[in-house]
C-alpha cells in the first residue's frame, strides 16, 4: 500500500524471487559448506603427501570459486534487489531492522571474498601452512555469513519477542535460530558432498576417483543424518500454530513435504551407490542426480519454510501483501481504494470499475498471485467463482484459509476486486436477469355473500429447494412440500369441519398431473408430497395446487395454493459450473462434481468416484436430516450444521442476508427471489431472523457439539471471533425443530419493539410458525397469514397473485385473511372482540401499495 | 494526487541519519573508485582492440584483473546500497519498482558479464579475434548496468515524474526526458576512462621504477589519455551542473554554503589534475585526483539532498535508538579490516620468504 506494485502478471506470485532465492540459497549453501570441504581435502593431500589430491582441490577450487563467487555472489545481490522489487515494504521493514546486522554481513563478505581470491590465486604458491590459514579463514567467514543471514531470514519465520520489544538482538537470535543454523550448517555440508562428486567423478586416476567419491559420500550422509535430526528441532522449535500451519493447514505445501520425505532416502540411496558401485557408468549420471535431487531437496525446505510463516512475510507482523498487521483494522474501515498510496481510480465508476479492480489486485493479489504463470497462478483458482461468489471468498479470507491475509478492505473494494476477478480474469459470470415470466393465476371463486364454506390452505414451508437430484446426481433437498388446508362452515361463530369432509388436490407439474388426498388429523388438513414438483414450461418458482373440499361427495369449497419449489440453489456461485437449463435454474453435474471433489479433499471421501459411476449422492444419507426423516452416521453432523457450518467460514463477511442469498433462493437479483412476504417490504433479510450465517452456524453446530460431534468444535473453533454474537452467548439449536419464535418480536402478537429475532428458538415443533395457532387454538397461523417468508402481503416476482391466491380469492386484497377488520369473511358479520389475537380487529399495519 | 502523497512513509533508524550518512559517504567513496576503475579498465580493454599495436599485453593485464574488479566492486557497492537504502530506501524502492525491469535486468547482465570476463582472463590466449567481441561484450554489459543505475538515481530525486507510473505500470520506465540523465551517466563514464586510465599509469610508472624500462613508454599514452578524459569531463560536469533543477544547486543558505564548499575545491582540483596529468606527474596526479573524487562525492550528496528538499530531508527520519548493534558493526569492521590486512600481509611475507 506504502509502495507501487510491479505489475507482473505471468511472473508474478513470487516466481522471481522463488527462481532466484532457491538458485542462490543452493550455491551459497555450497559456499559455505564447500569451503570446509576445500581446507579438509587439501590437509588430506599434505597428510597423505599425495600431490594427486593437491591437484583435484585445486580444480574443485577453480570451479567452486566460479561457482559460488560469480553465480552466488551475484544471485545474493539478486535476492536484494528482487525482493525490493516484489515486497520493498518488507524489505525496507528489513533493511531498518537489522541495517548493522547487514552491515556486519557485508564485512564477512568481504572477508569471504579476499580469502577466496586469495586462496585460488595462490594456489602452489605459498607454504601450505600459509595457504590452509586463508583456506580456513575463508570457511570461518562463509559460515559466519551464514550465521548473520540465518538470524535474518528466520527473524521472518519467528520474530519472538521482537513483536513486543522490538529489540535487535531478540529478533536475530529469534526462537528458530539455533536449530536452523544448525540445519542451515548441515545442508551446506551435505551440498559440499554432492558438488564435489561432480569434479570428482572426473578424476582420471581410478583408485584416487574412487578414494574421493567415498570421501564425498561420507560428506553426504553424515550431514545428512544430523540435517535429519536438526530438522526435527527445527520443527519442534515452531509455535504450534504455525507447527499446524506448515504440516496440516496448507495444500500447497504438501508437495514440498513430500518432496523433503522422499529425498532423504534418496540421497542415502545414492549415497551407497556411488561410494560401492566403482563403474563410471554409474557415477557420472548418479553424482548428476543427486545433486538434482540436493537441489529439490533445498527447494522443498525453502519453500516450506516460506509457507510457514504464511499469511506473513514477516510473521505476525507484516501480512504478505505488506500491510501490517497493526493497520489491518484501519484498512478494513476506511478501504484501500480511499487510503492507498499508489493508486489512481479512488473514485469507482463504471468505466473504471476493472481499472480500479486492477489496481487492487496489484495492491492485495499480486505478492502472491501470478496471472497465468508458473507459481500460485490465480486463474484456475478463481474460475469456480461468480462474482457475488468472489466477493464472499474475498471478504472471508483468513478464516477458511488461514494461509491468506484476511482481506484488507472494506465492502466497496471487496465488490471491486470480485468483479475484476470473476469477470475479467475469470468468466463464470454473474447472475443472470431472469425473464420472469409466469401465466396468470385466475382465483377461485367465493361469493361473500352466498359461500357456506372458506377454504384456507398454505405450505408449511414457503420455497423447498431442490438440488434438481435427477439431473445433478446429488440430494441435498428440503423435504417435498407439505399442504395443510382448513376448512370452516361460515357463519357468526364459524365451525371448523373435520373428517366429514374430503379434501382432495391437483397440480399440474412437469411431469404431468399430480392428484391426492389430504387426511385431516389436529384440527386440518394435510398432506406430504412425495417429491418436490417441478414447474412445467419456463423455470417458475412455484407450481399452483388447487384443492377442493368435499361433503357427501359433492364440493363445498375451493381454492388455490401456491407451492414454492425452486431449483435454484447458488452452489455454482463457487463451485463453478454452468445452470442446468436456461442460464438461471437447476444444479448441472458439473457443479455436483466440483461439490463432491471438494466434499472428498476435505473429508478424505470418495463420493466422486460413486457419482462418476452413475450413483446418486444423498446428502441427508451420512449427514441427517430430521426434515426427511433421516438420522445419518455415527458422529457425522447433521446436514443443517454441516453445510452452514462449513460455508460460514467462507462467507462469514457478507453484509446482513447476502450470504444467505448466494446459496439459497431468497436473492433480489435471483430467478426465484422466495423471500417476498411482508418482512421483505420492511426490509428485513435473513439475519434479522437467523442471525448471521456464522451465528446461525454456531447454534447448530453448538447442538451437535453437545451431541458429541468433534467436527462441530473444529468448525466452531474456525468462526471464533467472527459473529455478531459470542459463541458462548449463541443457544444451540436443532435445525427445523428450534426455529426464530415470532413471538421473539410480536411478543404477545403486539407490534414489534425490536427487528432481532435471533437466539430465541421455538422450544419444539408445536410452536414452529406453521404450527401454531391463534389464541383460540384452532386456527394455522399459515392459514391466514400464508407460508413462512411469504407472509402476506407478499410482493411475489411473478406476479402478486401468486404470493396471495386466497387473500385475493376472499377479499379481494393481499392482506392477511381478515385484516382490516374483515371478518366477515369467516363470521359472515362484523366482530368486536380479538379471540384471535391482540391486534386482529385493527386496521392492518404495514400498508403495501393497495394498487 | 501531489508528487509527495507518492511518496512512501519511510521505516525508523536505529542510530541518528549522521551516522549512516558517514557511512554511505565513506563506502560510497570505496565503491567509485573500484567502480571506476573497473569499468574503465572494460572500456580502455575494448577501445585497446582497435588501437594499431601494443595493446596485447595491457588487455591481458586488465583481462586477469577485471574480474577481481568486479567482485570488488559489486562486494563494496553492498555497503553504501545499503546505508542509501537506510536513508533513502522509501524513495529509492519507489523508483527502483518503476523501472523494475531494468533494475531485474542489471542482475542477470552483471551475471553475464562477470562470466566474460572470467572467460576473457581464463581463455584470452585462446580466443584470438574473440577477444575484441567479448571485451566488447563486457563493456556494453557494465556501461548497460551503469545508465541503468544513473537513471535510477536521477529517477529517485525527480519525484514529479512518479506518476507516469500509473500508465505504465509493468516496470519499464526509464525517464529518458530527465535532463540531468545523460551528462550524469557521461559523467560518471568519463571519470570511469580517467581513473582506469591512470590506474593504468601508476601500474607503468611502479614497473618503471622496478627498472622495467619499457615500462616508461606506456606511461605517456595512459596519462595522455587520463587528461583528455579528465578535460572532457570537466566540460560534461558543466553540463551535468547546469542541466540540475535550480533548487539541487543551491547557492544559498546552508544547504548553498555545503554545495559550493563542495564544487569549488572539485573545480579547482579538476582542473589542477588536468595540469598535473598533462606535466605526467603519476603519483602526484592520483592524489590530487582522490582528493577531486573526495569533494565531488561530497558535492554529490549535497546536490541528492537538495534536489529531494522539495519533498523530503533526512533530517525527519524518525528515531528509535538501539546503540548495541552499531557498536557490534564497528568492532565486526575494525575486526574485518584487522583481517584483510592479516590476509594480505600473510600472502605478501610468505612470498617474501619463499622468493
Amino acid at each position: 500500500m506504502n509502495y507501487p506494485v510491479w505489475q507482473l502478471d505471468i511472473f508474478g506470485g513470487g516466481f522471481l524471487i522463488a527462481f532466484v532465492a532457491v538458485v542462490h540459497v543452493f550455491v551459497s549453501h555450497f559456499a559455505v559448506g564447500g569451503g570446509l570441504f576445500l581446507v579438509l581435502v587439501e590437509m588430506k593431500g599434505y597428510r597423505e603427501q599425495n600431490s594427486a589430491i593437491i591437484n583435484f582441490t585445486k580444480k574443485h577450487t577453480k570451479f567452486f570459486l566460479l561457482l559460488t563467487m560469480v553465480f552466488g555472489g551475484m544471485t545474493g545481490v539478486g535476492i536484494w534487489f528482487t525482493i525490493a522489487l516484489l515486497n520493498p515494504a518488507a524489505t525496507s521493514s528489513l533493511i531498518h531492522t537489522f541495517v548493522f546486522g547487514w552491515a556486519i554481513e557485508w564485512v564477512f563478505f568481504f572477508c569471504e571474498v579476499l580469502s577466496l581470491l586469495l586462496y585460488y590465486y595462490t594456489f602452489n604458491k605459498l607454504s601450505s601452512r600459509s595457504h590452509l590459514i586463508l583456506g580456513w579463514l575463508y570457511f570461518i567467514f562463509a559460515w559466519l555469513s551464514l550465521f548473520v543471514i540465518n538470524g535474518i531470514i528466520d527473524f521472518m519465520l519467528t520474530p519472538g519477542t521482537w513483536l513486543e520489544n522490538r529489540d535487535f538482538w531478540a529478533g536475530f537470535f529469534n526462537p528458530t535460530f539455533w536449530p536452523a543454523l544448525f540445519f542451515r550448517t548441515f545442508m551446506a555440508l551435505l551440498i559440499a558432498g554432492l558438488f564435489g562428486f561432480l569434479t570428482s567423478v572426473k578424476i582420471k586416476d581410478e583408485e584416487l576417483r574412487h578414494t574421493m567419491v567415498r570421501y564425498c559420500g561420507i560428506w553426504l550422509l553424515v550431514p545428512l543424518l544430523l540435517l535429519l535430526g536438526s530438522a526435527w528441532w527445527y520443527k519442534e522449535a515452531l509455535p504450534p500454530e504455525q507447527q499446524q500451519a506448515i504440516f496440516t493447514m496448507m495444500p500447497e505445501l504438501k508437495r514440498y513435504l513430500a518432496g523433503f520425505v522422499y529425498a532423504s532416502p534418496l540421497l542415502i540411496l545414492g549415497g551407497l551407490v556411488m561410494a560401492f558401485f566403482r563403474p563410471q557408468a554409474v557415477r557420472k549420471p548418479v553424482g548428476w542426480f543427486l545433486l538434482i535431487i540436493g537441489f529439490i531437496y533445498m527447494g522443498c525446505f525453502e519453500f516450506i519454510r516460506e509457507g510457514g510463516r504464511r499469511p506473513y512475510i514477516i510473521y505476525d507482523y507484516m501480512y504478505s501483501n505488506t500491510i501490517l498487521k497493526k493497520d489491518l483494522a484501519k484498512y478494513q474501515e476506511n478501504g484501500v481504494l480511499k487510503t492507498a498510496r499508489w493508486l489512481k481510480n479512488r473514485e469507482v465508476t463504471p468505466e473504471n470499475r476493472v481499472a480500479a479492480g486492477r489496481e487492487l489486485y496489484n495492491l492485495l493479489c499480486l505478492h502472491c498471485h501470478s496471472i497465468g504463470g508458473p507459481l500460485n497462478n490465480i486463474v484456475p483458482r478463481i474460475e469456480p467463482y461468480t462474482p457475488e461468489g468472489m466477493k464472499g471468498f474475498v471478504l472471508s479470507m483468513g478464516v477458511a484459509n488461514p494461509y491468506m491475509p484476511p482481506f484488507p478492505g472494506n465492502e466497496e473494494d471487496a465488490s471491486v476486486l470480485a468483479d475484476f476477478l470473476a469477470t475479467t480474469l475469470s468468466s463464470n459470470g454473474a447472475v443472470k436477469e431472469h425473464q420472469y415470466r409466469g401465466e396468470e393465476v385466475q382465483t377461485a371463486s367465493f361469493n361473500p355473500e352466498e359461500s357456506e364454506y372458506i377454504l384456507l390452505a398454505s405450505t408449511t414451508l414457503g420455497m423447498a429447494l431442490s438440488s434438481n437430484p435427477q439431473v445433478s446426481g446429488i440430494d441435498f433437498s428440503f423435504a417435498p412440500p407439505t399442504i395443510r388446508a382448513q376448512l370452516f362452515r361460515r357463519g357468526e361463530t364459524p365451525e371448523l369441519i373435520s373428517e366429514e369432509a374430503e379434501l382432495s388436490y391437483v397440480y399440474k407439474e412437469a411431469e404431468g398431473e399430480k392428484r391426492g388426498d389430504l387426511s385431516f388429523s389436529d384440527d386440518y388438513f394435510q398432506t406430504a408430497l412425495e417429491t418436490i414438483p417441478r414447474s412445467s414450461g419456463t423455470f417458475k418458482p412455484y407450481v399452483i395446487a388447487t384443492l377442493t373440499a368435499r361433503i357427501d361427495g359433492e364440493p363445498v369449497a375451493e381454492t388455490k395454493v401456491k407451492i414454492g419449489v425452486s431449483t435454484e440453489a447458488g452452489c455454482r456461485n463457487c463451485h463453478s459450473g454452468d445452470w442446468q437449463q436456461d442460464d438461471v435454474y437447476g444444479m448441472s453435474r458439473q457443479t455436483a462434481a466440483n461439490i463432491l471433489e471438494m466434499h472428498d479433499k476435505h473429508s478424505k471421501t470418495d463420493l466422486s468416484v460413486i457419482f462418476q459411476t452413475g450413483g446418486t449422492i444423498v446428502c441427508s444419507f451420512c449427514h441427517g436430516d430430521s426434515a426427511r426423516g433421516t438420522t445419518g452416521g455415527a458422529g457425522v453432523l447433521n446436514l443443517s450444521a454441516a453445510i452452514h457450518g462449513f460455508h460460514s467460514a467462507h462467507l462469514n463477511k457478507l453484509e446482513d442476508g447476502s450470504s444467505c442469498n448466494l446459496c439459497h433462493t431468497s436473492a433480489d437479483r435471483g430467478a426465484t427471489r422466495s423471500f417476498d412476504g411482508i418482512h421483505k417490504s420492511l426490509e428485513l433479510d435473513c439475519s434479522n431472523c437467523h442471525g448471521s450465517i456464522v451465528d446461525h452456524a454456531v447454534s447448530l453446530l453448538k447442538s451437535e457439539l453437545a451431541a458429541g460431534k468433534k467436527r462441530a468444535d473444529v468448525l466452531l473453533k474456525r468462526v471464533a471471533g467472527l459473529g455478531s454474537v459470542a459463541q458462548n452467548e449463541i443457544k444451540p439449536r436443532k435445525p427445523w425443530v428450534m426455529e426464530p419464535d415470532c413471538l421473539n418480536c410480536h411478543e404477545d402478537f403486539e407490534a414489534p419493539d425490536s427487528d432481532d429475532g435471533f437466539n430465541r428458538w421455538t422450544e419444539d415443533e408445536k410452536s414452529l410458525f406453521h404450527n401454531r395457532t391463534g389464541e383460540e387454538e384452532v386456527i394455522l397461523c399459515i392459514s391466514c397469514h400464508g407460508p413462512p417468508h411469504s407472509l402476506y402481503p407478499a410482493a411475489h416476482a411473478y406476479g402478486l397473485e401468486k404470493g396471495g391466491l386466497q387473500p385475493l380469492q376472499y377479499q379481494k386484497s393481499l392482506y392477511p385473511i381478515a385484516a382490516d377488520r374483515g371478518c366477515a369473511v369467516c363470521h359472515t358479520v362484523e366482530m368486536d372482540e380479538e379471540l384471535h389475537h391482540t391486534g386482529s380487529l385493527a386496521d392492518f399495519r404495514n400498508r403495501v401499495d393497495d394498487d | 494526487m501531489t508528487a509527495a502523497q507518492l511518496i512512501p512513509a519511510p521505516d525508523p533508524l536505529q542510530v541518528p541519519w549522521g551516522w549512516f550518512q558517514l557511512f554511505l559517504s565513506a563506502t560510497g567513496l570505496l565503491h567509485f573508485l573500484v567502480m571506476n576503475c573497473m569499468l574503465g579498465f572494460a572500456i580502455i580493454a575494448f577501445t585497446n582492440h582497435f588501437r594499431a599495436t601494443g595493446v596485447e599485453d595491457e588487455n591481458r593485464m586488465i583481462g586477469s584483473k577485471l574480474p577481481i574488479l568486479i567482485a570488488f566492486t559489486v562486494n563494496i557497492g553492498i555497503a553504501p546500497l545499503l546505508f542509501l537504502q537506510v536513508l533513502y530506501g522509501h524513495i529509492m524502492y519507489a523508483t527502483q519498482v518503476l523501472m523494475a525491469v531494468w533494475s531485474f535486468s542489471i542482475i542477470i547482465m552483471l551475471l553475464v558479464g562477470y562470466y566474460s570476463a572470467y572467460i576473457y582472463d581464463m581463455r584470452f590466449e585462446r580466443l584470438g579475434r574473440y577477444r575484441v567481441v567479448l571485451s566488447g561484450l563486457v563493456a556494453c554489459i557494465l556501461l548497460a548496468i551503469a545508465f541503468i543505475t544513473s537513471v535510477n538515481m536521477s529517477f529517485m530525486v525527480r519525484v514529479d515524474g512518479w506518476s507516469e507510473y500509473f500508465n505504465r505500470p509493468e516496470g519499464f520506465l526509464l525517464n529518458l526526458g530527465d535532463p540531468t540523465l545523460y551528462p550524469r551517466f557521461l559523467h560518471f563514464v568519463l571519470a570511469s576512462v580517467a581513473v582506469g586510465s591512470l590506474i593504468l599509469a601508476l601500474y607503468y610508472d611502479f614497473r618503471q621504477r622496478k627498472g622495467e624500462s619499457e615500462a616508461a613508454l606506456l606511461v605517456a599514452p595512459a596519462m595522455k589519455r587520463f587528461t583528455l578524459a579528465t578535460l572532457a569531463n570537466i566540460a560534461i560536469g558543466f553540463w551535468f551542473f547546469l542541466s540540475l533543477p535550480k533548487h539541487a544547486r543551491p547557492m544559498t543558505g546552508d544547504l548553498g554554503i555545503l554545495f559550493l564548499s563542495g564544487l569549488t575545491p572539485s573545480i579547482v582540483l579538476a582542473l589542477l589534475v588536468v595540469v598535473l596529468g598533462w606535466k605526467k606527474k603519476v603519483r602526484l596526479t592520483a592524489w590530487t585526483l582522490l582528493a577531486t573524487i573526495i569533494f565531488m562525492a561530497f558535492t554529490r550528496e549535497v546536490v541528492r539532498v537538495s534536489a529531494l528538499s522539495p519533498w523530503f530531508s533526512v533530517k525527519e527520519l524518525e528515531v528509535v535508538p538501539q546503540y548495541s548493534p552499531l557498536i557490534a558493526f564497528l568492532l565486526v569492521f575494525v575486526f574485518g579490516l584487522w583481517m584483510a590486512w592479516y590476509m594480505i600481509r600473510l600472502v605478501i611475507r610468505d612470498k617474501e620468504v619463499s622468493s
